[in-house]
């Protein structure tokens, strides 16, 4: 079911209403129940790969809390378990494919599959929350695993298909329900729920169709240099708006039963550098990455620039692994790993005689004119079927110049306006906070919380998606 | 032993040096952009150095550093386990 889907929006409503209508204790019961039901609505029998996880997880962190003197054993024996359900979901054709290539370079008989499974919707998500836990509970942040707890932690629906990646010491203490209800809150909620919808259904949706056609194999091999770019640009603006579309909606319908859940997007268009980009694009796997993997890498091989460099292209390269199976996301997480190496050694120059050039203003726009155009190009490899398809593409917006425009102006005109919100959205942003502000400054119960102004608005919301809607469009990152 | 009143002057004085000015105790150091997770390893050493004592990075998470009052939290918390 998906978080667009009319059937989904319909049941919001009851399900939210019984939720605050019900005592305390039994809130949790049936968050629970309703998450595995709505994973269950994707397919019933993958209701047992979150489920086996997390009683696999619980385990072992019981375990090495009970046992620290063995605890190493019982966190790597956690860990391994978790990244094996991950891997034979994920990455066992992927593997094949690569082993048979090599085989058949040495012309022996490539292997196939006995049965194909599909991959569980939301795995990467929760195979990343599971193993935080683990890491969590190694060093002692987690005092005692309730397997209620972790497995409500895991499931909680507004999340699960594809996040925020949220900790437990984040969710796990909001996870008795017992947080009294408050109309602000519940308002909070609509407003990010019908944005995201707007977001989606407005913004995503159109260009995505335009992507969709643009990258096929032989739309690549005629492309322009201006279509290259325009394409390049608009796939970056629509996994942008799908990914903070469905963030939104998670983030409001978690909000409408009082829980609160770690922001995801801050304008990432806006960074002023690579590492700027990651503090603002998908901001739970950043932090996710640097507290996890990136931190404690790093803070064994202290002062050497050489280990922290290659800890960079080996951790973002795992980034864009753990994106999907396939050399495209490889090539997108080791052009990241690049420019942030790039930036750091770059940085490094401001200890030295060049601190003035490289504090200058110039300097500045330079890397934020960089960050731009890198990020976009990055997003080629991404999106492209093949790797010789990102090859051709990126050859024709740096090098092979070619000018013409292969598709209606339409189309140029749609990225032109949808880069254009991105550049002014924090500006609008701030300023909805500060009318929003000003409207609850003013006396009146009615003004008071803009009870007046917000069923306009939504009414304006809900109709832009009815009118833009396109139910067979997924969200890009459920596929992750 | 360590005496929390030095430990977090110790980091005080670290932060202070690293950003360039005073920041109350209380202050968010990382989530403020003030700090990046690379600046908290420098951190990290420099507050060895000082104190000697062994900070076992590996183990801690960039959380563990957001602000004065969490650096002498836990420098006092990895000095007490050890």
């Amino acid at each position: 079911m998906q978080f667009n889907s009319y059937s989904y929006l319909l049941l919001l409503i009851p399900a939210t209403a019984l939720f605050w209508a019900l005592p305390v204790p039994w809130r949790r019961w049936y968050v629970l129940a309703m998450s595995i039901l709505y994973y269950a609505t994707w397919n019933a029998a993958f209701v047992a790969v979150p489920l086996a996880l997390a009683l696999g997880v619980h385990l072992a962190a019981r375990l090495l809390i009970a046992q620290p003197e063995r605890g190493r054993r019982w966190f790597w024996s956690g860990v391994a378990l978790v990244l094996a359900i991950f891997g034979f979901f994920r990455y066992r054709l992927f593997l094949l494919a690569n082993i048979n290539h090599l085989l058949a370079a040495f012309g022996a008989r490539p292997m196939s599959v006995a049965w194909q499974i599909a991959v569980p919707l939301g795995i990467s998500f929760y195979s990343f929350e599971a193993i935080s836990y683990l890491i969590d509970a190694k060093q002692g942040r987690i005092k005692k695993s309730r397997f209620s707890d972790l497995y409500l932690f895991i499931m909680f629906w507004p999340h699960l298909m594809a996040g925020p990646i949220v900790r437990f010491r984040e969710l796990g203490p909001q996870l008795d329900f017992a947080r009294p209800f408050e109309l602000r809150m519940l308002l909070r909620g609509l407003d990010r729920l019908v944005w995201g919808l707007v977001q989606k259904n407005l913004f995503a949706n159109p260009l995505g169709s335009w992507v969709d056609q643009g990258f096929l194999h032989n739309a690549v091999r005629n492309n322009s240099t201006v279509d290259s770019w325009a394409l390049a640009v608009a796939f970056g603006l629509q996994i942008y708006f799908d990914f903070a579309a469905y963030s939104n909606m998670a983030i409001g319908v978690a909000q409408l039963i009082g829980i609160v859940l770690p922001e995801n997007f801050r304008f990432p268009y806006h960074a002023q550098s690579p590492a700027d980009f990651w503090n603002r694009w998908h901001m739970t796997l950043s932090r996710w990455i640097r507290d996890y993997l990136f931190f404690p890498v790093t803070a064994r091989f202290r002062g050497s620039p050489g280990a922290l460099y290659a800890s960079l292209l080996v951790v973002m390269a795992l980034v864009g692994l753990w994106h999907g199976a396939g050399w495209g996301f490889v090539a997108w997480g080791v052009l990241h790993g690049a420019y942030l190496v790039l930036y750091r050694v770059w940085e490094s120059l401001g200890e030295t005689r060049l601190a003035a050039v490289t504090k200058s203003r110039l300097a500045a726009w330079g890397w934020r004119i960089f960050t731009l155009t890198a990020v976009t190009a990055a997003w080629v490899p991404f999106r492209t079927a093949t790797g010789a398809d990102a090859a051709h593409m990126l050859a024709g917006m740096f090098g092979r110049f070619r000018f013409g425009f292969s598709y209606p102006m339409d189309f140029y005109l749609l990225v032109l306006l949808m880069a254009l919100f991105c550049v002014v959205e924090p500006f609008l942003a701030e300023s909805w906070t500060r009318a929003e502000n000003t409207i609850a400054a003013l006396r009146g119960g009615l003004l008071a919380h803009s009870y007046l102004l917000r069923p306009a608005i939504y009414a304006c919301g809900l109709l832009l998606f009815l009118i833009f809607d396109d139910r067979s469009t997924q969200f890009i990152y459920f596929q992750f | 032993m360590l005496n929390p009143n030095q430990v977090r002057k110790a980091a005080q004085e670290v932060v202070a040096e690293m950003i360039g000015k005073k920041v109350g105790d209380a202050d968010y150091l990382i989530s403020s952009g003030l700090i990046d997770s690379l600046s908290i390893l420098k951190l990290i050493g420099n507050l060895e150095n000082r104190l000697s004592v062994t900070i076992p990075a590996g183990d801690l998470q960039p959380d563990d550093f957001e602000s004065v009052d969490f650096i002498t939290d836990t420098v006092l918390r990895v000095a007490r386990s050890r």
